[in-house]
């Protein structure tokens, strides 16, 4: 044996023993995982990746839509997939929208409201306190109502009118998970407005944009908000979720509820609005845990933001799945171990709303189905009451914490009433309980409090609607100022910094100024023609007429 | 003391057959060029037949209505090309506009008056040009210069609206407050056109300067002996000589105009209509429609927009043929000749 052989075969032995040594050694070996799917959950979703890099877990999430991410996921060119909306099987026109045979578990990850945000200016100064009914938004994103000085709006806002200015609905150009939620509001909530437009009935992914109307389509949340608050948006209105607004410090529109009231989607609103939603709770049903949003929309209680939805995740469970290996599998188990408990902490401040127990304790059951997939992967002390997510304290599992301390929306905020001059798209809910969010009472506490639909639906209507009234003095959220009483009609100066505007048409010319102009342009052309030839003419008239003179 | 090798006398003398075949190592070099040279062959028909074979299903099943018909509608089974064709042509032809001047006086500038101590450092300048990313250009033009360009925009619907071409509906370019219009004056094809002009501008410019520095120097001396300016030198040596160029280096900078993505994609708020008015917002183009809709299509809507694709292909094919006949043309001086 000679010597380079020898030193090979050196090599290749500690090589051999090099690879040998992960596994029983290290508890944990993650490997990078992929995913793509909807720009809805992306901003949550990029800030809990963030959060777990320092971890050793590689997470790489690309945004493009949800029906990207239910592709890509189908066709196994990513490891999860984020959607809005479950996998349509044949979607509304007959395409097909399955996942092409790979094993799969729907994950909620994070609940929202899909937020209206807008520019609208009024003498340079944005208004930030617009409240539309649900009906109006129909209209306005079915062309029916195309200017913002018009009488439904007016009405929404108690009065308050707006400069004449035509809407520009700004929707989506792609695949949209977003389009799909706000698609399925519409039509279950005013089927006779969205179906004559749409032609049909049902939710599209695909918003239907009409050639030559004023709408104006982008592609992804973040080119929806680029466009409205660029220097053109003046006009604009779109539908993003709240975490878009909120970190752009743009407003969004308060919403009508069932109940009257007009409220902006903070986590506390959706939240409370989530309580009714229905869940699939068949655990054999592919269909395990998906939403039915139909009590959210008419939810009673009158903190509840209608257009509240929850957000999925599709994971891949087949045992001999061929993206999928046993650390991929640990890596995308820990990640959502982080983000259904710690990570759901940070739900809120971005825009975002805490899922609710039961579906953290239903997401560790689909996480499970990884490890049924694959033996190795290690799940110990990765559940529910080691979590630390806001919604619940661990000690009453039953008890979602955040609907109870939701405060009651502000008097100024009721249909006929107001309108509030608080600022939306802070994040914060207009209420007349002192403090704002955090110091809210307990009032209708105990109303919201079930997770699952039934529950809530038996209390929470019970307090909801006369807790305006009780609400002893009216504080302004922002000065800390006590204003007038609550509940009284004139309550809108609460910030002394209401925009008002007094539309006025001027006519862009008057008749006997363009008249004038007009003549005097001619005119001026004229002499630009004919006045050089005139000069040259003159000048080699006298340059003879000298000329002839001294011959 | 040397001794000549005795000639054998009985042997005949045989001169060396003269061949031209590459023996050796020269025979090898030459097959393995001529296999490189042919991949490229084998891979630009590649993709046509590859374009042509997944669009096959899309063109027989919607026939001569996929050229005619403007909406794209997969989901409810109606689509057409007609509207990101128009797109298309648009987006190229305005940013031609602006880029073809730009390119003939950058290159003439360069080539006739810069003294040599700027000229390297333009030439690479221009160099540069081409080498920043289209997704630059189109941040580019979407952040720094749409506000300006809608603005101007306004002033060409104002004064120029009677022209179809500058034409804006939905608007009121005299409107007292015209914020709120200027958003029908954003995200158009002219807008698009400017950012993708500056991505043609480096490729048309540099064609036009090489075949600029071709100008015989004998025959630009003969003009100006003959008392002519340097203007007049130009004008008679330098344009005649170099027309072949300037027309190739255009036609270069459309193919690649016509095939522009990322740029547009991220100006232009896609709409579907065949329209002609390039500073009214909305419009879509092939590329950009590729582009924006791989992502979440199906089967049968990827065959849609692989048969958008090739027509696409198709046009660039045709485009940069005339173009590359047309530089090599002028390379012999046969402009000069006219």
């Amino acid at each position: 044996m000679n010597r380079p052989i020898r030193l090979i075969v050196a090599l290749a032995l500690s090589l051999a023993g090099l690879a040998s040594l992960p596994g029983p050694a290290h508890a944990t070996t993650y490997a990078q995982i992929e995913g793509t799917g909807s720009t809805w959950s992306e901003l949550i979703l990029q800030q809990w990746i963030a959060d777990v890099d320092s971890n050793g877990m590689k997470v790489v999430y690309t945004g493009g839509g949800s029906t990207k991410g239910r592709k890509d996921f189908s066709q196994a060119s990513t490891d999860f997939a984020i959607s809005e909306i479950p996998y349509q099987g044949t979607d509304e026109r007959g395409q097909s929208d399955t996942s092409n045979g790979r094993p799969f578990a729907y994950l909620p990850i994070v609940a929202g409201g899909t937020a209206f945000t807008y520019q609208l200016k009024i003498g340079n100064e944005l208004v930030r306190n617009l409240r539309l009914s649900g009906e109006t938004i129909a209209k306005i994103f079915t062309l029916q109502i195309t200017n913002w000085n018009d009488p439904a709006i007016t009405k929404d806002n108690n009065g308050r009118t707006f400069p004449s200015l035509p809407i520009k609905p700004v929707v989506r150009s792609d695949g949209s998970g977003t389009t799909a939620q706000f698609t399925t509001w519409m039509d279950k909530q005013y089927p006779n407005i969205w179906r004559p437009y749409f032609g049909q009935a049902g939710l599209t992914s695909y918003y239907p944009k009409k050639a030559g109307s004023q709408m104006v389509s982008q592609a992804g949340s973040d080119q929806v908000m680029n466009t409205i608050k660029g220097f053109a948006g003046n006009g604009m209105i779109g539908y993003v979720e709240y975490s878009y607004p909120v970190n752009a410090d743009y407003p969004v529109v308060k919403v009508q509820n069932q109940a009257g009231y007009f409220v902006e989607p903070t986590q506390y609103n959706t939240a409370v609005a989530l309580t009714k939603a229905k869940i699939n709770q068949d655990k054999s049903s592919q269909l395990y845990l998906t939403q039915v949003l139909d009590g959210v929309y008419a939810n009673p209680d009158p903190r509840a933001y209608p257009i509240s939805s929850y957000s999925y995740m599709i994971i891949p469970t087949g045992s001999d799945d061929p993206r999928m290996s046993s650390a991929k599998r640990q890596t995308l188990a820990d990640f959502m171990y982080y983000s259904l408990c710690a990570g759901q902490t940070k739900a809120g401040p971005y825009g975002y709303s805490p899922l609710p127990l039961n579906l953290v304790q239903a997401g560790f059951d689909q996480l499970a189905k990884l490890k049924g997939a694959d033996p190795a992967v290690d799940l110990t002390d990765r559940d529910v009451r080691s979590c630390n997510n806001p919604t619940f304290d661990g000690k009453n599992l039953s008890h979602n914490v955040l609907a109870d301390k939701a405060p009651q929306p502000a008097a100024c905020d009721q249909a006929g009433q107001g309108p509030c001059g608080t600022e939306t798209g802070t994040n914060q809910p207009s209420t007349d309980d002192g403090g704002g969010a955090g110091g809210a009472g307990r009032n209708g506490g105990e109303g919201a409090a079930g997770t699952d639909g039934e529950r809530g639906a038996a209390a929470s209507g019970g307090e909801g609607p006369a807790a305006p009234g009780d609400a002893p003095a009216a504080i302004d959220p922002e000065t800390g100022l006590a204003v007038g009483a609550a509940g009284s009609a004139t309550t809108t100066g609460t910030t002394g910094e209401v925009i008002y505007a007094d539309p006025t048409e001027l006519v862009a010319g008057r008749t006997t100024d363009q008249r004038t102009f007009g003549w005097l342009a001619v005119l001026e052309l004229l002499a630009l023609v004919l006045l050089p030839g005139l000069y040259v003419v003159g000048m080699r008239r006298r340059r003879t007429s000298r000329a002839g003179g001294r011959l | 003391m040397t001794t000549l090798p005795v000639q054998d006398a009985t042997v005949e003398v045989e001169p060396r057959t003269i061949s031209r075949k590459a023996t050796g190592a020269d025979r090898v070099f030459v097959h393995s060029i001529r296999a490189v040279g042919a991949t490229v062959l084998v891979i630009t028909g590649g993709v046509g037949l590859f374009l042509g074979w997944q669009a096959w299903p899309t063109l027989t099943h919607y026939g001569l209505s996929f050229f005619t018909e403007a909406s794209w509608q997969p989901e409810a089974d109606i689509l057409g090309i007609r509207a990101v064709l128009t797109g298309t042509v648009m987006v190229a032809l305005v940013a031609m506009a602006i880029a073809f001047p730009l390119a003939l006086l950058t290159a003439l500038y360069i080539s006739e008056y810069a003294p040599a101590f700027l000229r390297s450092t333009l030439v690479s300048l221009v160099d540069l040009m081409a080498a920043v990313p289209s997704i630059i250009w189109g941040l580019w033009g979407y952040f720094l210069i749409m506000p300006y360009a809608a603005e101007f925009a306004v002033w060409l619907d104002r004064n120029l609206g009677w022209v179809p071409l500058f034409d804006v509906h939905n608007a009121d370019p005299d409107a007292a407050l015209i914020d709120a219009a200027i958003s029908n004056y954003s995200f158009s094809m002219f807008c698009a056109g400017i950012a993708v002009a500056m991505m043609v501008l480096p490729m048309s410019c540099a064609v036009m300067r090489q075949v600029f520095s071709q100008t015989p120097p004998g025959e630009k001396e003969a003009a100006l002996a003959l008392g002519a300016t340097k203007w007049g030198m130009i004008r008679a040596v330098v344009l005649p000589f170099g027309r072949g160029g300037i027309i190739g280096g255009t036609m270069l900078g459309l193919g690649r105009a016509l095939g522009e993505t990322i740029a547009v994609l991220l100006i232009l708020s896609p709409s579907f209509e065949s329209k002609w008015r390039i500073l009214e917002i909305g419009g879509n183009t092939v590329s950009a429609l590729i582009a924006g809709r791989f992502g979440d299509a199906s089967k049968s809507q990827l065959s849609a927009l692989l048969a958008a694709g090739f027509v696409l292909f198709l046009i660039t094919l045709v485009v940069n043929t005339i173009a590359a006949m047309i530089v090599n043309r002028s390379r012999s001086g046969a402009g000069t000749d006219a």
